[in-house]
């Protein structure tokens, strides 16, 4: 069962003439323990998907589910609940608090969300894999855009959302770090059979993804599906 | 809280900076108001000290003691409730000290006013040439035992007792006798004394020639006395209303500067009752932080302001003030958080 269905999905901006169609009759699946990669250029339509999958925008046509719940059914609190728990957000920019420190960035994910955090020993284990163990202490100016990046992985990774819904993750990451975390995306939808979903324009991620889709102007059209032997 | 306090701490210059703002207008209020009421205490300090409930003063004075003349005709006769105050401008002068505009008031020293006064050394006249004085007449180097003359009479006046907040119209008290009030006013045999004054909430007078006022209303005529205190009033509304703006302001810039953190944090999922909770939560630590540093310039103030500062430093009146400060920055608080509780998750998706 898909942990995020997104059916028959239009929507459309503005009114009259200025009316834009941005997305056309989107259908997709977000399966525990795959990874999808959705690729487009700029103004296909990819951060409308990204607000839709996880419910901060209504579309104008079509239904989205959440664990077979429609968003429709769903209150704003309630959806906001469902961003806190189950879903992981990984955003291109002013993901961190300044005045937060990496460590301090989960522990305000602990005043909200009390339980079923990662544990301190898997923290310990996803900073080592991110290799951000050693800036726990570190405010977010004294990092580079990198470590930045990697540090809102593991945020978004923090609560242990069950999909990850990623906007451009590797876009300030040079080739050994994008490697680095195509693993670990990989190893969550894999080992840890998370639904990972990753928006971007990235095509060195491609190699880690288990469907890869492409968003241009506003239709999805899934280009290949990788088959395990 | 959490989040209030952590960005606190990390933006040690910013929020030092709304934090001095903060101590000074604070400050600023808390001197004036302590000024405003050590000003409108010496007013009223001597009459406060009788414990009266009204006055009874001739009905053409205007509610002013100083042009009231009552006949005992008039007055007929009083009760142990009532007492006789006769009040004179004078002049205090003696050789070696400066002259000491004050005010004399005789007393009947068998009426209550006349028992009540505390005295911090000495005892009440006995005869028509003896007079206890304010505490101040002490500071101006007067001693127990010491004489002075009234206005140009050459009677010498001999000191024989100090009390303490002996003011009226902010000049010191001058308690004598009612016959050295007579003199001194060179009044006629038929005049009494210039007012009765009264603990019994309920004293009328019987005479149409004279009228009887509450102890408030009498105050609030006091030349002056109202003018001066609704001044400092709008002073210190205007300052409590220019903390509100700075406060809200200095607190606006912040919040907008976080709009795009916080709208990440509501993609996340992050309650905004917790945004707004760490916004008004800044606000009240930044003031009371404010409000304890200034709290203890005015304590370091009040102690070394001389006594000659008409200044008065009443506790339960400056904590009033403060809380009337926190809900002025409570409300400025609350204007930001109209930013927190509309901002959009969106606007930080994509790019």
């Amino acid at each position: 069962m898909s942990v995020l269905s997104i059916q028959h999905v239009n929507q459309f901006f503005g009114s009259g003439t200025a009316r834009v169609h941005v997305l056309h009759d989107v259908n997709f699946d977000a399966k525990p323990g795959t990874l999808s990669l959705i690729i487009g250029p700029s103004g296909s339509g990819k951060s409308t998907f990204l607000t839709i999958a996880g419910g901060l925008l209504t579309p104008t046509d079509g239904d989205v589910l959440f664990d077979g719940q429609s968003y429709k059914d769903t209150s704003k609190k309630a959806r906001e609940q469902l961003r806190l728990d189950s879903i992981g957000f990984i955003l291109q920019a002013y993901h961190l608090l300044p005045y937060l420190t990496v460590a301090d960035q989960f522990k305000l994910v602990d005043k909200v969300k009390k339980l079923h955090n990662l544990t301190p020993m898997e923290l310990n284990e996803l900073l080592n894999q991110l290799g951000i163990q050693d800036l726990i202490n570190k405010f977010p100016n004294e990092l580079s855009g990198g470590q930045q990046q990697r540090v809102a992985i593991a945020r978004a990774l923090y609560p242990d959302p069950k999909i990850l819904l990623a906007d451009e993750p590797t876009a300030a990451l040079d080739t050994a770090r994008v490697k680095v975390v195509g693993n670990l995306f990989q190893e969550l939808a894999h080992t840890r059979n998370k639904a990972v979903v990753i928006v971007t324009h990235d095509i060195r991620l491609k190699e880690f993804a288990d469907q890869i889709y492409e968003l241009r102007d506003g239709t999805l059209t899934k280009q290949s599906t990788k088959v395990f032997v | 809280m959490f989040l209030a306090l952590k960005e606190i701490r990390k933006e040690k210059l910013r929020s030092g900076l709304i934090i001095s703002m903060i101590v000074l207008i604070s400050y600023l209020i808390f001197i004036l108001t302590s000024l405003a009421l050590g000003l409108a205490r010496e007013n009223t300090d001597a009459i406060d000290s009788w414990g009266i409930q009204n006055i009874t003063l001739d009905a053409n004075a205007n509610v002013d003691m100083r042009q009231s003349l009552l006949t005992a005709p008039q007055v007929g006769t009083l009760t142990d409730k009532e007492a006789y105050i006769g009040q004179a401008s004078v002049v205090a002068k003696a050789t070696g000290h400066e002259r000491i505009s004050s005010v004399f008031i005789g007393l009947d020293s068998h009426q209550f006013v006349a028992k009540k006064i505390k005295l911090t050394t000495g005892h009440m006249p006995q005869t028509n040439h003896e007079v206890v004085v304010d505490t101040s007449f002490q500071e101006s180097g007067y001693q127990l035992g010491d004489t002075f003359k009234l206005n140009a009479d050459n009677t010498n006046y001999k000191i024989v007792g100090f009390t303490k907040n002996a003011k009226m119209n902010v000049a010191p008290v001058i308690y004598g006798q009612l016959s050295t009030w007579s003199s001194l006013k060179g009044t006629s045999s038929s005049t009494i004394a210039s007012a009765i004054v009264s603990k019994n909430i309920n004293y009328r007078t019987s005479s149409h020639a004279l009228k009887t006022y509450s102890i408030s209303k009498f105050i609030n005529k006091m030349p002056g006395y109202q003018a001066q205190n609704l001044t400092f009033g709008l002073m210190i509304g205007f300052l409590m209303g220019i903390s509100l703006i700075v406060i809200a302001v200095f607190l606006y810039i912040l919040t907008m500067q976080k709009l795009p953190n916080y709208a990440v944090l509501r993609a996340q999922g992050i309650p905004s009752k917790i945004l707004v909770g760490a916004t008004v939560s800044q606000s009240l630590i930044l003031v009371l932080s404010g409000l304890v540093i200034s709290s203890i310039l005015t304590i370091i103030t009040a102690i070394s302001m001389p006594s000659a500062v008409p200044m008065a430093f009443d506790i339960p009146i400056l904590i009033v003030v403060g809380v009337g400060l926190m809900i002025m920055s409570l409300i400025g608080g609350l204007i930001p958080v109209r930013s927190v509780l509309r901002v959009d998750p969106i606007s930080v998706i994509g790019g």
